[in-house]
């Protein structure tokens, strides 16, 4: 315990923190500048000066420790003479500009001076001049208005982990600056304008447009881009979101953002959202009423069902649409028109990987708390680039790596280049080899296992020819060293986290993969994570979007549940399960008729594109799709139905932590256009006579989850607390609640299928990637992130080019057995040899267009496969 | 398939012997900061990026790093550098003259380079000759005692 | 008197420093326990020479105290303090002394690397030191064996890259870890968290060049040398208006007068002494009369200045001391690292009101301006550098504000007479 004082006031402190920190405890507050919670300590604006009895000196609050018997004063007339010094030092140079600085009503210098009296104009000789830098599309650089507190460069480095910009020059000419002197090129977090404390750098969006003052209101809500979940303030004045603004000390992202969630906003705004309902007429579709287009919808789908009976409907729910609206959706299908039909793009590797890693460790498997993450001794990131897919879970990892901690990383992740303590650089699709390679190593190298299921452990031991680091090497391309070294760092932690990507569940293998990652999460006492690319995969799961499972993640073949369903909603279940996503297009014109697609953007986004497309354009009979944009798939449906961007509504969001948290309603109000797309589906559901969904708000819906699932038994709406609840495990990890199941067949499924498999030796390999700044649909209408990133590319290491005859902004010509497209070559140093990277976020070029697919047999889940590669310059 | 080398095999191999001084490549960036100028001339943005890739570094660590010292040039410099130390104990003795010199024989300012780029001159503070002032380096050469003609007679001898 | 520093240029050779007794210090050190050593140093009363005049032994011990490793020995050859070529004397002349003392340190403190930040400016230097290892690495003096004691220790010589900021520790550290040279926050210290996050030791050229002796030939006679407070042999760094300017190796608590009017042979051309600075540049100036002050920490103190490096920087009668002023606070501003406030935008403050005194530009009240400016500044900074700038521009107003305030009124009366120069 520490006993200080200040002002006089006894305080007491459990903990070593420092004298700032302990004052703002105790609602003292003192002025800084330079000091920002979530940086590191820096000290040098002098503006937190306090005086200590016994110390000669004024000492800087933010940076001395609060000692036991300290007396401490805040504003004596010494102190504040002080802090009106270093206010005119800062002023000397600082243009006075406020009344045309975006940052005035939230600049802490303004702020400070208003505060402490103005100071008057002592300093003669012209003021240091840097002119005003816009060659960057999204941010815009003052470097006269900087104070040089230096948190944006240590934001950058030291949280962000980018290293983009730094001080530049020395004394009173340094100033922040990226390479280029221009343009960031950089990851576009935003973080480094979020954590300014003047107007030196600022976001471009806004630029003239946002004074504090003049916002109408300030909305706290969750970022609508990928599986976690931040918190964001939305800056609203009219019905338009004028600016982002982080949170700190709130949300899963204590204030931090990536560029999607803070540039990224713009599309709720777009001109190009859908206006009205549209319906095909001659074979062209056409705005029509609501009325109009809700009566077609339920006409169609009641003659389907009439005609061919309701299995012959699938329905695919939206992981951009919120809890209540897949919950509606799924009892829209199953109570109104009979269909268990429903899957979404979850199938895609989320689910497959959830059940199994649930089906071994038990239901909340995966359900732990991002923010742990840097508290582990290591982190295993196997198949993905967090920093990617989901950026702030990745900055956890690079902080994880700034602690000290061990990072390996095994298959590509560009992002955790700096971060990782070692990598397994396995080729795409062989990540499971570096595993079970990594397991071999770390119970050869390990003494003893925790002795906590023997019976799982049997099984561990139980695994045949797990691969010698030499066949690592050759069947992944994964050096010996760096095996056998990953597994000497890990062989000792007492926690661990791992990180899974899709790719591993997305794979002939899944099975082998995730029997070997619970292996090896046994073996290193770990939590897991799995990366979810929209905000509400895991509510998606969760609501019973899947054709065998209810909500709550509970089986539709026991009658149990499926009575507790059939009692709320008042129909009859079917029990057979129905079919799964692929299953439905493949299908389609046979067993399947019609189709309702919520919020998703299948003729896009799976791959098969053709046979998509194909099937939606030609071999349906009823197409219906609700959507906030004309997305390929919605330009191929008979009725289009305008819903609500995520800025619109109300509702919740479940992230890949299992945590519900809530939206809220920022803009939209009088957004006549679109309809949540819950109330849609209520409302074609009362035309046709289908269904009981007599809701009025996103709440009534969660009050009926809530008495469905037994997962979310008693689950209040209004209950939800401010960071959103981890329901029903509030944090605890439920993985070593039930007994750990060995997945069946499991020995079998581990050992390694022994044929030479392709290594990427044998010749170039496409792969999708995903790049930072945009993740599909809504991105592309983001203008923001289009000017960061405004094209489609296709990248590969210089030496893999030079192979290839292609150069540096050269077209290349890639084709497949699907299809061809032409793209721009980029080279980037460093990208692991041979592969040919496209992402899959562009209108006319994605390039999941190239991928068919091969379908695990177990899960369905489509295995992409580009058959018949060929890469031409041209 | 390996990348193009910017830096020359000698400057390569005195790379690799810096690095062995350090335990971290980040420790090297001064040394081999010295190689690059040697070897470019000046800092140009692939002088920077070329250190930063050698090792391992960001770019803008580099960058952020040589920009604080102020032997790193960061703008093209003639054939040969002058330092002359202007500092108290040589100014006193009329090392502000000497300045001067410069300017109406050469046509050199402080932080200039002459018409014909033969000479840059860096205005120094203190070269540890106070003793000997007016005094100045010459790429790597140190020269004391100067005066307004010593000076001319030792520059003639740089081309 | 005995001098073991400098004393002869003949002890550039190794053999040559041999002959002299050299090495024979790290020797016998290398037959005590480190404790011992550290322990031997603390008796001998030895400050660092580096301007603080902090006892060695008492900061050897906080090192001695933290267990972790590796550890290093950092010596600090960045000699940026404008006035001051000891450091710089001392290399040329007796390399050997350095590294020996180097050496000693590396066993007493358990460390098996030393690195040597030498200043950019000192070319010369590098290839003199980068000699003497090479001949101290032959000898096995250094190197995996040092003596045969099984000992390991080495020393590699780092660059600095012209920044005075560079010879504060921290910052020194920082650059050596390849950063920019930004103080760091203290605590830690570097001998608990220095390079790398290791305990580390920062000493002096001159502080690591005492010890061969104090070795050599024990502690007690070491602490009999000089002034009984702050003992052995000291360099002084004369230039300016002197007759023989040079380096001076002399008991410390040599009396100022002392230095100038008989080591360096009194005031040029026979003028009149108007003012010195007794320390390097951030040393407050003192007057004519103050100069029988002896020449150590404490009584330099006394007299309202600082020992520092020791760099005696002397001014005759017609030195014009705004020009003086300005030169120092231009050094300082262009110096200043720009971590902290006060010292980023006050010393640039300080030179702007101070250039347009000096070129008759200056009004009343700029006087009181300059004062008021340099006490925000005090105090205030984050580390020496920004204080001394202060003090340094307070100590010409005290002793010469009548210059001031002529030149506010009349122009600078040196620069009409003879016609010298702008600066
Ligand atoms: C601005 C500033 C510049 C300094 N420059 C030097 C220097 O050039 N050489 C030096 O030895 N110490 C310098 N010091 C002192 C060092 O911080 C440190 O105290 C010293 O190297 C310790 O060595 P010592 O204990 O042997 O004196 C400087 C300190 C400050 C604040
Ligand atoms: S936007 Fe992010 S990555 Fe870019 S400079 Fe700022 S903090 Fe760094
Ligand atoms: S740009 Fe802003 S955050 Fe960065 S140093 Fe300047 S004032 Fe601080
Ligand atoms: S006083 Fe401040 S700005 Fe000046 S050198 Fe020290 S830390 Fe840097
Ligand atoms: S807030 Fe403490 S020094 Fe800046
Ligand atoms: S002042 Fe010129 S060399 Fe020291």
């Amino acid at each position: 315990m520490i006993l200080i004082t200040i002002n006089g006031k006894k305080i007491e402190l459990d903990g070593p923190v420092t004298i700032f920190e302990a004052a703002r405890r105790n609602g003292i507050d003192i002025p800084s500048l330079c000091h920002h919670p979530a940086l590191e300590l820096w000290g040098g604006c002098r503006m937190c000066l306090v005086e200590i009895e016994k110390m000669p000196r004024l000492q800087t609050s933010c940076t001395v420790k609060a000692a036991d018997g300290m007396a401490v004063y805040t504003e004596t007339p010494r102190v504040v003479a002080a802090r009106k010094a270093m206010l005119e030092f800062l002023l000397i140079n600082h243009p006075l500009q406020c009344p045309t600085c975006d940052k005035a009503g939230e600049c802490a210098l303004q702020d400070l001076t208003v505060r402490y009296g103005a100071v008057a104009g002592r300093f003669e000789e012209g003021k240091r001049t840097f002119p005003e830098n816009v060659d960057d599309p999204v941010i815009v650089r003052n470097m006269e208005r900087c104070i040089m507190c230096t948190r944006c460069v240590r934001m950058c480095d030291g949280v962000q982990g980018a290293f983009a910009i730094g001080v530049v020059g020395r004394g009173a000419g340094s100033h922040v600056e990226p390479f280029s002197g221009g343009r960031y090129n950089c990851e576009y977090c935003g973080n480094c304008l979020n954590v300014c404390p003047v107007g030196a750098i600022m976001s471009r969006l806004h630029r003239y447009t946002y004074r504090p003052w003049q916002m109408d209101k300030t909305v706290k809500t969750i970022c609508s881009f990928c599986g976690v979940g931040c918190t964001i303030l939305l800056e609203v004045r009219g019905d338009a979101i004028q600016k982002v603004s982080p949170a700190f000390g709130k949300g899963v992202n204590n204030g931090l953002l990536c560029g999607r969630g803070m540039f990224g906003y713009g599309y709720a705004g777009s001109p190009e959202r859908l206006k009205t309902p549209l319906v095909r007429k001659d074979g062209k579709l056409v705005p029509a009423s609501w009325d109009e287009a809700l009566a077609l919808a339920a006409r169609r789908l009641l003659e389907v069902k009439a005609q061919h009976g309701g299995r012959a409907i699938a329905g695919i729910a939206g992981g951009r649409c919120t809890n209540e609206e897949n919950y509606a959706f799924q009892k829209f299908m199953r109570a109104g028109l009979g269909s268990n039909n429903i899957d979404s793009t979850a199938r895609l590797g989320l689910l497959h990987a959830q059940d199994l890693l649930e089906g071994i460790f038990g239901q909340g498997a995966a359900a732990n708390v991002i923010r742990g993450i840097p508290h582990s001794d290591a982190v295993l990131v196997v198949a993905c680039d967090p920093t990617r897919t989901n950026p702030v879970m990745g900055l956890q990892v690079r902080a994880a790596s700034k602690a000290g901690k061990k990072v390996v990383a095994i298959g590509h992740a560009p992002g955790l280049k700096r971060h990782m303590t070692h990598h397994l650089s396995a080729a795409f699709g062989h990540e499971g080899i570096a595993l079970a390679g990594l397991l071999r190593e770390l119970l050869r190298q390990k003494k003893a296992l925790p002795g906590e299921n023997p019976e799982f452990e049997a099984a561990i031991m139980g695994f045949s020819e797990l691969p010698s680091p030499e066949e690592v090497r050759r069947l992944a391309g994964v050096p010996e060293a760096a095996l056998t070294q990953a597994a000497e760092a890990l062989k000792d932690v007492s926690t661990s986290s791992i990180i899974a990507g899709r790719e591993l569940a997305a794979s002939m293998d899944a099975k082998r993969n995730f029997m070997l990652l619970a292996a090896i999460g046994y073996v290193l006492n770990s939590r897991f994570f799995l990366v979810s690319e929209h905000p509400n995969e895991q509510g998606l799961i969760d609501m019973g979007c899947t054709p065998d499972m209810l909500p709550g993640g509970r089986p539709l073949a026991l009658q149990t549940f499926r009575e507790r369903c059939e009692h709320e909603w008042g129909a009859r279940l079917d029990p057979e399960p129905g079919l799964t996503l692929m299953e439905m297009f493949e299908q389609a014109g046979g067993a399947i008729r019609a189709m309702y697609i919520m919020g998703e953007n299948p003729a896009f986004n799976l791959p098969g594109r053709k046979k998509i497309k194909e099937a939606l354009e030609k071999k349906l009979d009823f197409l219906v799709v609700q959507d906030i944009f004309l997305t390929e798939t919605a330009s191929l449906a008979d009725v289009v139905l305008p819903s609500k961007a995520w800025s619109e509504k109300e509702g919740t969001y479940t992230n890949l932590e299992k945590r519900i948290q809530k939206l809220a309603q920022a803009t939209g109000k009088n957004h006549e256009a679109g309809m949540e797309d819950w109330r849609i589906l209520a409302l074609i559901g009362r035309l046709a006579g289908l269904g009981n969904m007599p809701y009025a708000s996103a709440s009534d819906i969660i009050d009926e989850i809530a008495r469905v699932s037994p997962l979310h038994a008693g689950l209040r709406y209004e209950d939800l607390e401010e960071d959103g609840m981890m329901w029903p495990y509030k944090g605890k990890p439920l993985r070593m609640s039930g007994g750990m199941q060995p997945l069946p067949a499991a020995k079998a499924a581990a050992t390694l299928d022994r044929r030479e498999e392709d290594t990427g030796q044998t010749g170039p390999a496409l792969v999708i990637e995903k790049p930072l700044f945009h993740s599909g649909s809504l991105s592309r209408h983001s203008g923001a992130l289009l000017d960061i990133m405004g094209g489609p590319e296709a990248k590969m290491a210089p030496g893999t080019a030079a192979g290839l005859g292609i150069c540096e902004g050269g077209s290349v010509k890639i084709s497949t057995a699907e299809g061809e497209m032409v793209l721009k070559a980029k080279l980037e140093k460093g990208l692991p040899a041979g592969a040919i990277f496209a992402g899959n976020n562009f209108g006319d070029a994605g390039a999941l267009g190239l991928f068919g697919y091969e379908l695990e047999p177990g899960s369905k889940t489509p295995v992409p496969r580009a058959e018949g590669l060929e890469i031409t310059p041209l | 398939m390996t990348e193009p080398q910017p830096f020359s095999p000698k400057s390569v191999a005195l790379l690799e012997e810096i690095r062995k001084k350090y335990p971290t490549g980040r420790a090297a960036l001064m040394p081999a900061l010295y190689v690059a100028q040697e070897e470019f001339g000046w800092l140009r943005p692939e002088a920077l990026k070329a250190v930063a890739e050698f090792l391992g570094l960001p770019e803008m660590t580099v960058r952020s790093t040589a920009t604080f010292y102020s032997m790193y040039r960061h703008r093209k410099a003639g054939r040969n550098v002058i330092r002359l130390c202007t500092n108290v104990s040589c100014m006193v003795l009329g090392a502000g003259t000497l300045k001067g010199v410069l300017g109406n024989v050469y046509g050199l300012a402080p932080g200039g380079t002459s018409p014909d780029g033969r000479f840059s001159l860096e205005v120094a503070d203190c070269i540890g000759a106070c003793g000997k002032g007016p005094a100045m380096i010459v790429n790597d050469d140190l020269h004391t005692g100067l005066d307004a003609k010593k000076i001319l007679e030792v520059l003639e001898n740089y081309k | 008197m005995t001098s073991y520093l400098l004393d002869v240029a003949r002890n550039r050779n190794i053999e040559e420093y041999e002959k002299a007794g050299g090495y024979q210090g790290l020797g016998k050190a290398l037959f005590m326990e480190p404790g011992q050593v550290v322990e031997e140093v603390k008796k001998s009363g030895l400050r660092g020479r580096g301007g603080a005049g902090f006892p060695t032994g008492m900061k050897w011990m906080f090192m001695a105290s933290d267990p972790k490793s590796p550890r290093y020995i950092v010596c600090n050859a960045d000699e940026g303090e404008p006035g001051t070529f000891k450091d710089k004397a001392l290399i040329d002349k007796n390399p050997h002394v350095l590294l020996e003392g180097m050496a000693i340190a590396g066993h007493a403190l358990m460390a098996g690397l030393g690195y040597i930040y030498l200043r950019a400016e000192y070319p010369e230097e590098r290839g003199i030191l980068e000699a003497a290892l090479k001949e101290a690495r032959a000898k096995g003096y250094l190197g995996e064996n040092v003596m045969g004691s099984g000992k390991k220790f080495d020393i590699h010589v780092h660059m600095g890259a012209g920044a005075y900021i560079c010879g504060e520790e921290t910052a020194l550290i920082d650059s050596l870890e390849g950063k920019r040279g930004q103080p760091r926050l203290k605590p830690p210290f570097p001998v608990n968290s220095g390079l790398w996050g290791m305990p580390t030791m920062v000493n002096n050229v001159e502080t690591l060049s005492n010890l061969p002796f104090i070795m050599r030939e024990g502690a007690l006679r070491y602490a009999g040398i000089g002034d009984p407070s702050c003992p052995g042999n000291k360099l002084f760094p004369v230039s300016g208006h002197v007759e023989r300017p040079g380096v001076y190796e002399l008991p410390m608590g040599t009396p100022l007068r002392e230095i100038i009017y008989e080591h360096a042979g009194g005031i040029k051309n026979g003028k009149a002494l108007k003012a010195v600075i007794p320390g390097g540049i951030s040393a407050p100036v003192l007057a004519p009369d103050q100069i029988d002050c002896p020449m150590d920490f404490v009584s330099v103190q006394k007299a309202g200045s600082m020992l520092g490096s020791g760099a005696v920087m002397v001014f005759d009668e017609d030195t014009c001391i705004v020009r003086v002023a300005l030169r120092t606070l231009e050094f300082f501003e262009h110096e200043s690292c720009g971590k902290c406030t006060p010292c980023r935008e006050g010393t640039g403050w300080l030179k702007a009101i101070l250039e347009r005194i000096e070129t008759k530009q200056g009004h009343g009240g700029d006087i009181q301006l300059l004062e008021d400016v340099c006490r925000n500044i005090a105090g205030n900074t984050f580390c020496p550098l920004g204080d001394g700038a202060a003090s340094a521009a307070l100590g010409f107003i005290r002793h010469f504000r009548e210059e001031f305030t002529e030149h506010i009124r009349s122009g600078c009366r040196y620069h009409r007479e003879q016609g010298q120069a702008q600066p």
